[in-house]
């Protein structure tokens, strides 16, 4: 089965400038995430699975025909869901920030293999709907009825940072409550099979953080961005950092939510700017 | 930042449009996108696709000619435009284009310039480029820098960067994030828009979804929004980008101005991944929310241009949108789509629209819906069919719609 770790709890996000005299930007809260991992081969069971105690139910088969990052990247937002603290709000006015890196890729080599060997007839009308790179972010609007702005953010390597950039953009200027953000990745990208299928044990990870400008429970994480510069470094741009990967992320929300007082992630954006989670130890305090 | 605070922001420093890069079938300089629209002369014709086209009769609007930029803005590398694939040249040209027409410098690095650009489907476009001349890079793993961040590393763009996906309103999601970004003083000038290319693929799948026009005998009659006989649309290819700043940077600099990034409004039908809700609601809301941010009332604008493809159900979906947000005002709004003449830019339409809007500001006269013979009674709009409208034009807004229920509206003005 999928391996699921635990919501993030009491764990601060900062992107911040290399000047730290810059940083006077803005604080949210996460009010519940959750990861979610599964192998290419269990991937057809999951879109079918039942739904998590606690989560709503999606309309009747409405994965199908999904990418398989869309699939993942949904059942981290369902046990995100499953998992809010009390009282659980209304998610009506949400919006909603798919990041996946490479989506689409079995789905494009398979379109591309019948186009060349039977023709445009035989072309999967479900290609642009269900595997570009805003279906991750419409899946989750549509299916849980969202009706906050929904985009795709990414697609590529940068897709991280990319994604907190624009979901505190949508906060900030969008008078919406909160916004779900949902990044998917292939653990390792994998190499296709000359009938463009991955191998079974390929791992596919989703990470789901609802986003909210107003405390939650327990769960507090804060984000802030320079009010007046995000600092400029165009050696960042030509040498990408590899530092705060999916799964570092992942593992840092985690050890926030076991009180990790020493948890800390950090990624560098390639325009210079950092994004940093961090155990936040006045969350404790307020417990 | 507050409400307050951001109410004073768009009072006190408006973001204003300093620069436009443009290419399309209908040309690629504001002044000849301008002169095509007006006059209703349509980029729509028969394509050769190559083999793998949808048919030996296809027809599309086709970008013909795609201008290499300036030496200068390619002094880091002056191979790196002639090395690019279509999609990539297709971006390139007008970022540099809009550039060179806000009067950037050819050395960006060290100003705090951002770039989003609008773009549904990169890697697909990517793969397929590749697969077509025998690559096998869809079946590799690889992690290649997305095409925002080359972009920006060969222009030496070195702020924040970003590629946004809303489907057919993506290069329009990418207008309101780089607005975002300048209000919040992150930038002090940023690149946006979005384009698309023509692809066997592409086409197949929008052919197979049943949302491409079959009217193959009479290309330039094809593309009909708002026409009782419409039957889907035509693709296009191209798009726009725009230079936006702050009012403050702009004068300190004394640019050029076309007009302002008024209001954003931003919604989802939550309703199909491909099918727009028969509830106006949340598209409505789109319009109500960008009038709102703009702070002007229906009654006002001067001129909508639709998103309307010419799709059955998508235009009297948006007809009823223009309606709900617009009440009695709509009886009297001139409403045309440009994309009768256009064709469909997709991912780039957003951001060619508004474009349009600027040229109606710039001439004082709405761009026609050609093809609009017989107005569908489902639509019930003030459309401008076949010819120009003369008229003051200060205030606009421009609908995008796209996929998976993503609603977005942009009012666009005369600068202030």
């Amino acid at each position: 089965m999928p391996a699921e770790s635990e919501t993030a709890d009491m764990c601060s996000v900062i992107l911040e400038p290399r000047e730290p005299s810059c940083n006077d930007g803005l604080a949210y809260w996460v009010a519940s995430s959750a990861t979610v991992e599964s192998p290419l081969s269990e991937i057809p069971a999951l879109r079918e699975a039942p739904f998590p105690v606690g989560a709503p139910s999606l309309p009747g088969r409405f994965l199908r025909h999904s990418d398989e990052h869309t699939v993942v990247g949904m059942r981290a937002v369902l046990e995100a869901i499953a998992r809010f603290p009390d009282p659980r709000p209304s998610f009506e006015a949400f919006g909603v920030v798919g990041s996946p890196c490479l989506p689409g890729r079995m789905a494009s080599a398979r379109t591309l293999m019948q186009l060349q060997a039977e023709g445009p007839a035989t072309v999967s009308p479900h290609i642009v709907p269900q595997c570009s790179l805003h279906a991750l972010a419409s899946a989750v609007s549509v299916g849980l009825s969202m009706h906050g702005p929904n985009i795709g953010i990414g697609g590529g390597p940068e897709a991280m940072a990319e994604g907190f950039i624009t979901s505190l953009s949508l906060l900030d200027h969008s008078n919406i409550p909160g916004l779900w953000l949902v990044f998917t990745e292939w653990k390792n990208e994998p190499t296709l099979d000359a009938q463009g299928i991955a191998p079974p044990d390929a791992m596919c990870r989703g990470v789901a953080i609802c986003l909210m400008p107003t405390q939650r429970g327990a769960a507090r994480l804060t984000i802030t961005l320079p009010g007046t510069r995000l600092a400029s470094n165009s050696d960042a741009r030509t040498t990408p950092q590899a530092t705060g990967t999916l799964a570092e992320l992942a593992h840092a929300l985690a050890a926030c939510n076991q009180g990790d007082v020493r948890a800390d992630w950090l990624h560098v954006c390639p325009w210079g700017a950092h994004v940093r989670i961090s155990h936040d130890c006045a969350a404790d305090g307020e417990k | 930042m507050n409400p307050s605070d951001k109410l004073n922001r768009r009072d006190s420093d408006p973001v204003l449009i300093t620069g436009i890069g443009v290419v399309s079938s209908l040309g690629n300089s504001f002044d000849a996108i301008t002169d095509s629209l007006l006059a209703g002369r349509s980029g729509v014709r028969s394509v050769d696709l190559g083999p793998l086209a949808r048919d030996r009769q296809q027809f599309a609007a086709p970008v013909d000619d795609i201008p290499s930029p300036a030496t200068a803005r390619l002094a880091a590398d002056p191979a790196a435009f002639a090395r690019m694939d279509r999609l990539g040249q297709i971006f390139m040209s007008p970022i540099a284009s809009a550039l060179d027409d806000a009067g950037m410098p050819a050395d960006l690095r060290g100003l705090r310039i951002g770039l989003v650009m609008g773009l549904g489907a990169e890697q697909l476009k990517a793969w397929e480029n590749d697969f077509l001349v025998g690559g096998r890079l869809v079946y590799e793993p690889h992690r290649d820098a997305s095409l925002v961040h080359r972009i920006a590393g060969i222009l030496g763009i070195d702020g924040p960067a970003v590629t946004v996906a809303a489907a057919c309103a993506s290069s329009g999601f990418a207008i309101a994030i780089g607005r975002q970004w300048l209000q919040s003083g992150w930038v002090d000038a940023c690149v946006v828009g979005g384009c698309d290319m023509l692809s066997p693929s592409g086409i197949a799948a929008f052919y197979n979804l049943r949302a491409l026009s079959r009217r193959k005998d009479d290309p330039a009659k094809a593309s009909r929004p708002f026409d009782r006989d419409r039957d889907g649309f035509v693709m296009g290819e191209g798009g726009a980008f725009l230079v936006l700043e702050n009012r403050s940077h702009a004068q300190q600099r004394g640019a050029r101005v076309y007009g302002e990034v008024a209001g954003v409004g931003m919604s989802s039908d939550a309703f199909h991944m491909v099918i727009p809700s028969t509830d106006p609601t949340h598209a409505a809301r789109a319009i109500s929310l960008a009038l709102a941010d703009a702070a002007v009332t229906p009654d006002s604008l001067d001129y909508i241009n639709a998103h309307a493809a010419g799709t059955p159900v998508g235009d009297v979906a948006e007809a009823g949108a223009i309606r709900l947000a617009l009440g009695n005002a709509a009886d009297h709004v001139p409403v045309s789509s440009t994309k009768s003449i256009s064709g469909h830019l997709v991912s780039g339409a957003a951001a060619f629209e508004a474009v349009a809007c600027l040229a109606a500001i710039c001439r004082q006269a709405v761009p026609p819906t050609v093809n609009l013979d017989n107005a569908d009674e489902k639509c019930p709009l003030d459309h401008v069919p076949h010819t120009a409208r003369q008229r003051r034009v200060d205030i606009t807004a421009s609908n995008s719609f796209g996929f998976g229920g993503a609603n977005l509206c942009l009012v666009i003005r005369k600068a202030r």
